[in-house]
């Protein structure tokens, strides 16, 4: 796009401009820092001009909205026609209270659902394990059997909502659940909108809650892929995500990087079992982060998109353009909240949504002020919902598509966390792919986690309130408490059900997953059936468990 | 001080997978010359104490973001009382409201570390705890007096001939432009200050105050660990950390607002 002799021209007259006009400036008054740089370490320059992007091709950089390399954004005109869905992550205590939470949430303008399991849910145990001693319905909805799921969508038709659920290591079991839900509500599988997480290898990597050791895990997942490509094709069976990685201490670099190795590896896995990439890879869906870093981090979305797009078309030989789109959630960086003068996290989730929007999110999910101390208030939430629709509806940000594309500050950092990225990726493969790399991906998000907490100590990095401008201030009150006597009422509701159904059935249905499970044969249709029957997800995982054994982690710190 | 060093298990009980802040203050505790046990992901607290004791240690450091920690801390310290062990220390640290800290204090776990803590205080914590508290950084004498003048050499000329004190050195600092005269007597000395430009910051203050004191500076044994106290008094700083000023030595301004309206310099030079 630009002429290299008017580039070199460029080039040079910023030179002696800076010779003259800047270091003049900076001799008599210092600079704010003796160096600027992105959280991934890209130098920032005092300004950028079109000679910092060398000779620009348009078509092969940006493209136009909704065409290859999608750099641009995924729809031709984005959020003109439809703005991205208002998703608010939600999800504590028992069934009943969060469906409370959900139907005030639509109620209040929101788009999409999103729920949070507990933790004894997420890594496959029933609420009457020992191990769920103490963490049920903590940090989501503690879910057993299908009666839990039943009074969870309660009155909510599962047609019209989209549904994220928050959910990796028993995802079929959950998927199962939701599928069998519908049905009794009168609405088949394939109307069914939304997404399980079902990414395996950041749990490993970053979040924790796995189970099952890698192999029989990345079976499950293809599994999912093959199924729903049948029988719930609009549901999108991956979330590979990012925001994990990130919250855990990764660069933005990083971010993209081992998101998309670990995309790259389920693409893989599902060829090598037999799928067609064009069949599944348009329901693979991401999530990533909105962190703080404002110009890198709408690089950062764009650069992701363009390089999903390449290693589609590239390394996967995919047509479909659908396959070549990398369709996005984000969440505000939830890392980012301080617990101190906790009403300033209202500014900071403000920023961290509109990096998002810039960056064309498919969705969005924006945290809430108190988030540091503990679950969110109702006032909390709806704060964060209201901040999305100002963006959305007052401030004319969603009128045109990549408003920020073009400049050269943005498309010089698209570049280079573009070129991080891959370097990551080439070193990921020279490994063997993700599922090898995982202790390497630790490695390195322990690294830039350490140093983050040190930038800050030493005043390098600073967060207001927190090493600077800090005030004594009263902890809020009116914080959320799950309530305690709810692990009791969970357990008692659980031994209902297990009492009140056909334990012939039950037994029947989970020796079948046992042998599916030894099996070739696809998980899911065995599944579905046992949840219909009240086998519980600690019964199912239970099983698996027996036949798949349990991943274990390496220490690395 | 050559003492065997403290050793730490830092552990996560429960199902919890956020483990960031335990890997960093695992890191930061072996910075500071601990050593340290990271237990990993999805201890019970029997397994926590039976590390601890297989692997000998003083301190045991829990970690929960879940909102499980009144279940899972306590019952860490009951079973060390049960193996009637009394010495180890217990901390927590994660997303803790706190009014569940007193809780927590009550069950044997004396300090509770929440978001914003630095991992500096939780180093301090540990090694007061075992070494008492660490001494406290020593203003030795005035190390010199500043006195800001708009002729060096006219001023160097009338301390030399008049007053009777000779000049020893002459010193640019260009980031402070500035060009000092050192004249030391009995144990301290004079420091005369020429601004080398028109805006720097004595010739600002000459501007405002004529010819004059300047600043006065004290000597101490610790500056970094003294910056640290005043901080935590609440002393406005100019300068948060140590930084290198005439002569070889580090130094740092406290602000004015908080000194009575003078200029106080702190340094620490090698002896």
């Amino acid at each position: 796009m630009f002429d290299p002799k008017e580039l070199e021209r460029l080039k040079q007259s910023k030179e002696q401009w800076k010779e003259n006009k800047v270091s003049k400036v900076t001799q008599r008054f210092p600079e704010r820092r003796s160096e600027f740089k992105t959280d991934s370490d890209i130098p920032v320059d005092t300004v950028y001009t079109p000679d910092d992007l060398g000779v620009f091709n348009h078509d092969e950089k940006l493209g136009l909205p909704g065409e290859y390399p999608y750099t641009r954004g995924v729809q031709p005109n984005m959020y003109r026609g439809r703005h991205w869905t208002m998703r608010q992550y939600a999800g504590f205590g028992t069934a009943e209270e969060t469906n409370k939470r959900f139907r005030y949430l639509l109620d209040q303008g929101q788009t999409g659902l999103s729920c949070a399991f507990d933790l004894p849910t997420q890594i496959g145990y029933d609420s009457d394990s020992d191990l769920a001693q103490g963490e049920i319905g903590k940090v989501g909805v503690a879910i057993d059997t299908l009666a839990d799921m039943e009074i969870l969508f309660d009155q909510i038709p599962l047609d019209k909502v989209s549904t994220s659920m928050t959910i990796n290591a028993p995802a079929a079991v959950l998927l199962a659940m939701y599928i069998a839900v519908a049905e009794k509500q009168g609405v088949s599988a394939e109307k069914l909108n939304g997404t399980i997480q079902n990414d395996i290898l950041k749990e490993y990597i970053a979040r924790g809650t796995y189970i099952f050791p890698p192999e029989p895990s990345m079976r499950l997942i293809t599994d999912i892929f093959a199924y729903c490509a049948e029988q719930v094709p609009n549901w999108n069976t991956i979330s590979i995500s990012g925001y994990h990685i990130r919250e855990a201490g990764s660069t933005a670099a990083q971010e993209i990087a081992f998101t998309l190795a670990d995309g790259i590896a389920y693409v893989q896995a599902a060829i090598d079992a037999g799928l067609d990439v064009d069949k599944f890879a348009p329901r693979l869906s991401f999530f990533f982060n909105a962190h703080l870093n404002f110009f890198e981090e709408v690089a950062k979305f764009r650069a992701a998109r363009r390089l999903w797009a390449k290693i589609m078309k590239e390394r996967f030989g995919a047509k479909n353009p659908k396959s070549l789109m990398l369709r996005f959630h984000t969440q505000t960086a939830g890392s980012t909240l301080t617990a101190q003068q906790p009403d300033v996290n209202i500014m900071r989730v403000a920023y961290q949504a509109l990096m998002a929007v810039l960056g064309g999110t498919q969705s969005l999910h924006t945290n809430s002020r108190d988030e540091a101390l503990a679950l969110p208030s109702e006032e909390s939430v709806l704060i964060a919902l209201r901040t999305q629709q100002v963006i959305g509806y007052e401030i004319g940000v969603a009128d045109t598509v990549d408003p920020l594309g073009g400049s050269y500050h943005v498309e010089y950092l698209t570049d280079e966390l573009e070129k991080k990225a891959m370097e990551y990726i080439s070193k990921i493969d020279d490994m063997g792919g993700a599922p090898n790399a995982i202790e390497f991906m630790q490695r390195e998000i322990q690294a830039s986690a350490y140093k983050y907490q040190q930038d800050i100590e030493s005043e390098e990095r600073i967060v207001v309130g927190v090493n600077k401008f800090i005030m004594k201030q009263e902890p809020p009150k009116d914080l959320l408490r799950v309530d305690p006597a709810l692990g009791e009422s969970q357990k008692a509701k659980l031994k209902h059900v297990k009492e009140n159904r056909d334990h012939a059935r039950v037994h029947e249905a989970l020796e079948r997953i046992r042998v599916t499970a030894q099996s070739n044969e696809n998980l899911m249709p065995v599944i579905i059936e046992a949840v219909k029957e009240y086998a519980s997800l600690g019964e199912i995982c239970g099983v698996l468990r027996d036949v798949y054994g349990e991943y274990r982690q390496q220490i690395i710190f | 001080m050559n003492r065997k060093p403290i050793r730490v298990v830092v552990a996560k009980p429960g199902l919890d997978g956020h483990d960031r802040g335990a890997k960093v203050i695992a890191q930061a505790l072996r910075d500071a010359g601990m050593e340290v046990i990271y237990t990993g992901l999805r201890q019970t607290p029997d397994q926590i104490v039976e590390v601890a004791i297989q692997e000998d240690v003083q301190v045991i450091a829990l970690s929960s973001l879940s909102g499980a920690h009144l279940h899972l801390f306590p019952p860490v310290v009951q079973k060390l009382r049960e193996q009637n062990i009394h010495d180890v220390l217990v901390l927590g640290g994660g997303v803790i409201p706190d009014e569940d800290i007193p809780v927590l204090q009550d069950a044997g776990i004396p300090a509770i570390f929440t978001p914003g803590a630095s991992t500096k205080d939780v180093v301090r914590y540990i090694q007061e705890h075992f070494y008492g508290p660490q001494e406290k950084p020593k203003v030795q004498k005035i190390d010199h007096i500043g006195i800001a003048v708009k002729d060096l050499q006219q001023a160097i000329d009338f301390y030399e001939n008049v007053i009777g004190i000779k000049c020893t050195m002459i010193e640019e600092v260009p980031d402070q432009k500035v060009k000092v005269a050192f004249l030391p007597t009995g144990d301290s000395e004079v420091e005369l200050l020429e601004s080398t430009d028109p805006d720097g910051p004595v010739a600002k203050f000459i501007a405002k105050n004529g010819e004059g004191m300047h600043h006065i500076a004290y000597r101490v044994d610790n500056l970094e660990a003294k910056l640290e106290e005043l901080k935590r008094a609440g002393v406005p700083l100019i300068d948060q950390k140590p930084r290198r000023g005439a002569g070889g030595a580090m130094i740092a301004f406290l602000h004015p607002k908080g000194t009575f309206g003078h200029l106080v310099e702190l340094c620490q030079r090698e002896d």
